[in-house]
């Protein structure tokens, strides 16, 4: 980085901080300070619904995700638009008329307090773990690049994020996040365009490599449970999975009950319908052109430098410099089988075409064997040091190949992308910790003052709980997966206890609250001990609470019946 | 499936909202936009499958 760089990273994040604490100073009364003061259009919704999904962990460690595995992660995404017209059919309309803050205030209603009580209280744990994750995920970009020390780092940049959010409200995160979307996406699209430009074969020959290696499969139906991505966990996990997150999470209920109306709100909604797949799919393929991009330019042997410095500082024997002069002689032969392989394709040689290809996957797995055995080493030198270095590839390539000004420019997209989603998470974990719990069990009947102060004290305090996620959050593979695995985890019971609700009228309080604390322990007793794909979890944890809270109603009968009419604080 | 309808204080149950206009030149009533979102998720899924098909 040079000053050009510094000058526009420091610009952009001052000028984000500062239009945040420019909408602060007229935050008096709750309403605003949490929903804003509605008279939000379905653009900016659909911005900010997308800006709190699209952390910085989207745009750094997807392309990763991409360059190691593939498009195949794109199925991921599959049941979102689905669930989305779900929630804009069911869910959205009864969340707008009964005026609620936090969706788990209808629990309530439906219910009884222990059943709203357990909704939040699932929110706030799961919510809170990955919490720690999104503030992680920008701090290992600064310790790359300035060469920081990690810890140091999460501090700083966890820091400028809860003071961020702390001032300024759910109203300025939804109009902030207009501004930081734009900045990401110029960012981005920049950053691809040049790769492509840098890219030394034409896109046919670039999509064969990648389609060579396996890359492209973006769609399967293996019927495989190990398998993680399918169109079948796509589908039906994933539907529970957005499901899950756009109807029962705060996070981002919050950012649709901004909305001037339910039109607007749900507009919104399609908006991300429609955009969600398209965008999942850029950010992937961005990651596959990096991996054709790395076939014709020697990659690091360990993307994540510092660590591979460090490393070879405590290798007195030397493995990994033998490492490091066997694996630039496996890229050349690698890049020679490539050269081959595209040489006889233009010529319409299938046979030779076919011999080439298989000896450029065989000398791949050779890289590759030489990488994990670089790894290897690694662990045993210095201990705690993280075996998975995807999360690196896209920064190394920023940093080596982009110009000076737009190397700043995608630094600066990452924090804004980390400020927007942390900013809505905190809020959405400070506002339903004041209205579900504080407001609803400490102090019933304090002015709006109060509240917003009380509001943003759970945020500062939410905001430091996530800080210390964050500082073992080095303990997790890929960052993209341990946010899903987490959400995968809570998510399923969490969404049975809103589907009981709007569908099942003879489920009551009691049975639903039982239901639901037994489908989580069996959850939980499943994950740790079965090792199939994590989005199958948030429907096992869905249908087991649904099927349990239909027999303890059987079992209960009629007086199981909860206070359905309970006041909502 | 059926959204309960008595479990939710008296007019605070939606008809789902699916009367009010969406303002869209195109599409009149929500199922027009929902269709239009589920004809888009199909479409790209299709396009997905060639991809996969044409490079494997």
């Amino acid at each position: 980085m040079n000053p050009l760089d510094f000058v526009v990273l420091i610009g952009s994040l001052l000028a984000i901080a500062a239009y945040g604490m420019w909408y602060s100073r007229h935050h008096r009364d709750l309403s605003h300070y949490l929903r804003g003061d509605k008279t939000t259009g379905w653009l900016a919704i659909g911005i900010s619904v997308a800006a709190t999904q699209a952390s910085a962990i989207t745009f750094i460690s997807t392309p990763g995700q991409g360059y190691e595995s593939g498009l195949d992660f794109v199925q991921n995404y599959f049941g979102m638009p689905l669930a989305l017209i779900l929630i804009a059919a069911v869910f959205l309309p009864i969340y707008k008329r009964l005026n609620v803050y936090t969706a788990y205030e209808y629990l309530g209603r439906r219910f009884d307090v222990k059943t709203r009580l357990l909704g939040a209280a699932l929110f706030l744990l799961q919510r809170g773990l990955a919490a720690g994750i999104t503030i992680y995920a920008p701090a290992i970009i600064l310790s790359t690049v300035f060469g920081w020390r990690l810890d140091l780092t999460i501090i700083f940049s966890g820091l400028l994020v809860i003071i961020y959010t702390v001032s300024g409200g759910s109203r300025a995160v939804t109009l902030t996040q207009k501004y930081q979307m734009a900045i990401i996406f110029v960012g981005m699209f920049a950053a691809f365009i040049i790769l492509l430009v840098k890219l030394p074969v034409n896109f046919d020959d670039a999509f064969a490599v990648a389609g060579g290696f396996k890359k492209l499969n973006a769609v399967s139906f293996s019927l495989d449970p190990d398998r993680r991505y399918t169109f079948w966990t796509g589908i039906l996990g994933g539907f529970f999975l957005a499901l899950s997150y756009f109807g029962c999470d705060q996070s981002v209920v919050q950012r649709y009950l901004t909305g001037s109306s339910l039109r607007e709100s749900r507009l919104g909604l399609m908006f991300n319908a429609v955009l969600k797949i398209p965008m999942q799919f850029f950010i992937l393929m961005l990651g596959v052109m990096l991996f054709v991009f790395y076939q014709f330019e020697q990659p690091p042997v360990f993307f994540n430098q510092a660590a591979w410095h460090d490393a070879v500082r405590h290798d007195p024997a030397g493995k990994l410099q033998a490492i490091q002069q066997q694996f630039t002689a496996a890229y050349a032969q690698k890049e020679q089988d490539i050269h081959q392989w595209l040489d006889a394709r233009r010529a319409g040689d299938q046979a030779a075409a076919a011999t080439a290809r298989a000896q450029a996957l065989a000398s791949l797995d050779r890289a590759n064997d030489l990488r994990a055995q670089a790894k290897t080493v690694m662990q045993a030198d210095v201990p705690g040091i993280k075996g998975n270095d995807s999360d690196y590839v896209f920064v190394t390539f920023i940093l080596g190949h982009l110009p000076h000004g737009l190397i700043g420019l995608l630094i600066a997209a990452f924090f804004a992308a980390a400020l927007q989603s942390k900013a809505a998470e905190l809020n959405a974990l400070g506002s339903v910790t004041t209205v579900d719990f504080y407001r609803h069990l400490v102090k019933r009947d304090a002015g709006d003052a109060h509240y917003v102060i009380a509001s943003k004290c759970f945020t500062l305090f939410w905001g430091f709980v996530a800080l210390a996620f964050a500082l073992f959050a080095n303990l997790v593979e890929n960052l993209i997966q341990a946010v899903n695995i987490i959400g995968s985890v809570f998510y399923g019971v969490m969404l049975a206890l809103f589907l009981a609700a709007f569908f099942l009228k003879w489920v009551r309080g009691t049975a639903i609250f039982w239901a639901a604390l037994a489908s989580q322990t069996l959850v939980f007793v499943l994950y740790f001990s079965l090792n199939i794909s994590y989005l199958w979890y948030n429907f096992i944890g869905c249908a087991a609470c649904l099927l349990l809270s239909l027999l303890i109603q059987s079992a209960l009968g009629s007086t199981g019946k909860s206070s359905n009419t309970s006041p909502v604080a | 499936m059926k959204v309960s309808q008595d479990d939710i204080p008296p007019g605070e149950m939606p008809s789902g909202g699916q009367q009010e206009p969406t303002g869209l030149p195109f599409f009149k009533t929500w199922r027009g936009v929902y269709l239009f979102v589920l004809g888009c998720f199909i479409l790209w899924v299709l396009l997905l499958l060639a991809l996969t098909a044409s490079y494997s």
